[in-house]
């Protein structure tokens, strides 16, 4: 197998430039841009709060749709080849904010601290916090959260995780709430590992994010799809997780995303007993910053210009971090172009 | 020299869409793969198959179209008299009319880069290894170990047979 060729766009590495870029976040958007700034002779540091490189290819998607060893491959060779440097388990932050994987960090650098050691810095952190629903019951034990539970998973099978910490899915009814790329993945890691799985999702398959193809191949390997369901509240015993209320919900009129919006229909609750529950409903970007020192919107993204540089001169920024929840690709195309916008940027082109 | 297969892996593509990024990307914004999105949200990027009998060489009335030295089938642009046939007769939709060089224009398997030792751009990106470049050979063992290692349902393996006429287009000029 050979590795993903981030350094797609030249053979070798060219004559130095002199400039140093850093890039906070080795997920496709980081590593990517690493790989077109490096061809245009800049030298690379990447910094990560995870133990290597590869960001949510490699930590939480699953290893069916994408090989560890092609991510890995491709990290590789830009540190052989290219000399890029990687400073794994340092989270970069300039005030403090918790957020998931946070138990593999050892260091942390100030967002500022990079800004004056270096000539550029690309900020590719992602979305690596969850959307908390915020309905009775939802702390109880059991509750998993979707980022957590297959980097548990896939931290295990690689060798960052002790067995413990993965619960244990065998003959245990795991339920789990949403219908995108997440809720899916979910469903099939916890149903690959024995677990009797239900989805449940407010609207219609139809409307389902995650889209009737992959769903079907979920419900011929047995996981149910439950559609027209919103959670009510969780029901808890001892502190534990033992069922979830619902009530049913009809199809209204679209709403701005051009869906129809799901109604509640009041008196329609119904129970269904789980060992687990897993709100897979989005996830937030988590930019290195908490409210402070750069500017963020309203659901804490990074806001750029069309150079995509942040509201700080010479930090750039690109992938989920900006946009909110995509996918690999895009993520690529805007490392692409917030590194042509760096290069731009640091030869002195207007 | 030995000819070379670009193989698109349906089964292990999961719809990622780096493969059209980076062909827009060195391509200016004109992607020379694109991906459809099927009613039930199946992605599947389509490119150019480089047919072993390929319709759209045989149908050119000015022989623009033809093969190279690595099986690539390619446009001579300045050949090309705009007449649209290789499109009518493709069976994928491939060549397309570009109003910057005024010709048709379809993936000619990264042509630029493989003169200077590179390979296609979206066959070394594609995180999935759905692509694959190379020879007949290589292609077919990079292929069977990469659905060795999907989705159990997907693990059957592709044959030479299966491999060629998936890159022959099967298609009949009448
Ligand atoms: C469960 C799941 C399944 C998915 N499946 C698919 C799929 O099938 N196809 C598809 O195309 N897309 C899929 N996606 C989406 C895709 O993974 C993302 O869009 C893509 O990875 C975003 O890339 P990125 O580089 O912006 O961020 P990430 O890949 O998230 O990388 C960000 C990196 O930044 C690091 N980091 C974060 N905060 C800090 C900090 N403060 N300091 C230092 N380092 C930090 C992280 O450790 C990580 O390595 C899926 C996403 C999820 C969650
Ligand atoms: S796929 Fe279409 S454009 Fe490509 S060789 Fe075949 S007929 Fe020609
Ligand atoms: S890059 Fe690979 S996995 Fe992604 S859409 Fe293209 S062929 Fe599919």
């Amino acid at each position: 197998m050979r590795g993903i060729k981030f350094s797609f766009l030249c053979r070798e590495k060219p004559n130095p430039t002199g400039k140093r870029v850093a890039i906070i976040g080795a997920g496709p958007a980081g590593l990517t841009a690493a790989g077109y700034l490096v061809c245009r002779g800049h030298d690379v540091d990447i910094y990560d709060k995870m133990p290597e490189p590869g960001g949510l290819m490699l930590f939480v998607i699953p290893e069916f749709r994408i090989p560890v060893e092609r991510v890995r491959l491709g990290a590789k060779e830009l540190e052989e080849e290219f000399e890029v440097t990687y400073y794994p388990r340092t989270k970069v932050m300039e005030d403090e904010r918790e957020d998931e994987g946070d138990e593999f960090y050892e260091r942390v650098v100030r967002l500022s601290e990079l800004r004056e050691n270096y000539d550029a810095v690309l900020i590719a952190t992602g979305i690596w916090n969850v959307r908390r629903i915020g309905i009775p019951g939802d702390d109880l034990e059991g509750i998993l959260s979707p980022l957590e539970l297959l980097f548990w998973i896939k931290g295990y099978e690689l060798g960052y995780v002790p067995r413990d910490k993965v619960p244990k899915l065998e003959g245990k009814k795991v339920g789990i709430i949403g219908a995108g790329l997440t809720a899916v993945d979910v469903a099939f890691e916890c149903n690959r590992l024995g677990a009797e799985v239900e989805i449940f999702y407010r609207r219609t398959i139809r409307e389902a994010p995650a889209g009737a193809y992959e769903i079907n191949i979920l419900r011929n390997r047995g996981v149910k799809w439950f559609e027209l369901v919103t959670p009510k509240r969780v029901i808890g015993e001892n502190g534990r997780v033992r069922a979830i209320e619902l009530l049913r919900t009809r199809l209204g009129e679209p709403d701005e995303t051009g869906r129809r919006r799901p109604i509640p229909i009041e008196g329609s609750e119904f129970q269904v007993e789980l060992d687990y529950l897993v709100f897979a409903i989005g996830m937030v970007s988590t930019p290195p910053v908490n409210g402070s020192y750069i500017v963020t919107d309203r659901r804490g993204r990074i806001v750029v210009d069309s150079r995509h540089m942040t509201s700080v001169e010479g930090i750039f920024a690109a992938g989920d971090v900006v946009n909110g929840p995509t996918k690999v690709g895009r993520a690529i195309k805007d490392g692409l172009y917030a590194a042509v916008s760096i290069d731009g940027w640091l030869r002195g082109e207007p | 020299m030995e000819r070379k297969y670009l193989y698109l892996d349906h089964l292990t593509c999961i719809g990622c869409e780096t493969c059209e990024t980076v062909c827009d990307f060195i391509h200016d914004g004109s992607p020379h793969i694109r991906i459809y999105v099927t009613e039930n949200k199946q992605y599947l990027p389509i490119n150019c198959k480089h047919c072993d009998d390929a319709p759209c060489v045989r149908v050119c009335p000015t022989d623009a179209i033809y093969r190279d030295e690595d099986g690539a089938v390619r446009i001579a642009e300045n050949r090309c008299i705009g007449c649209l046939a290789c499109l009518q007769v493709c069976p994928y939709g491939v060549p397309f009319y570009s109003l910057k060089v005024r010709a048709i224009t379809k993936c000619d398997m990264c042509a630029d880069r493989r003169e200077v030792g590179l390979e296609p751009a979206c066959a070394l990106m594609c995180p999935a290894e759905a692509i694959q470049y190379g020879p007949l050979e290589m292609v077919l063992e990079l292929v069977n170990e990469r659905r060795a290692r999907n989705i159990p349902e997907h693990r059957r393996e592709l044959s030479e047979e299966e491999l060629r006429k998936s890159v022959s287009s099967g298609y009949v000029l009448l």
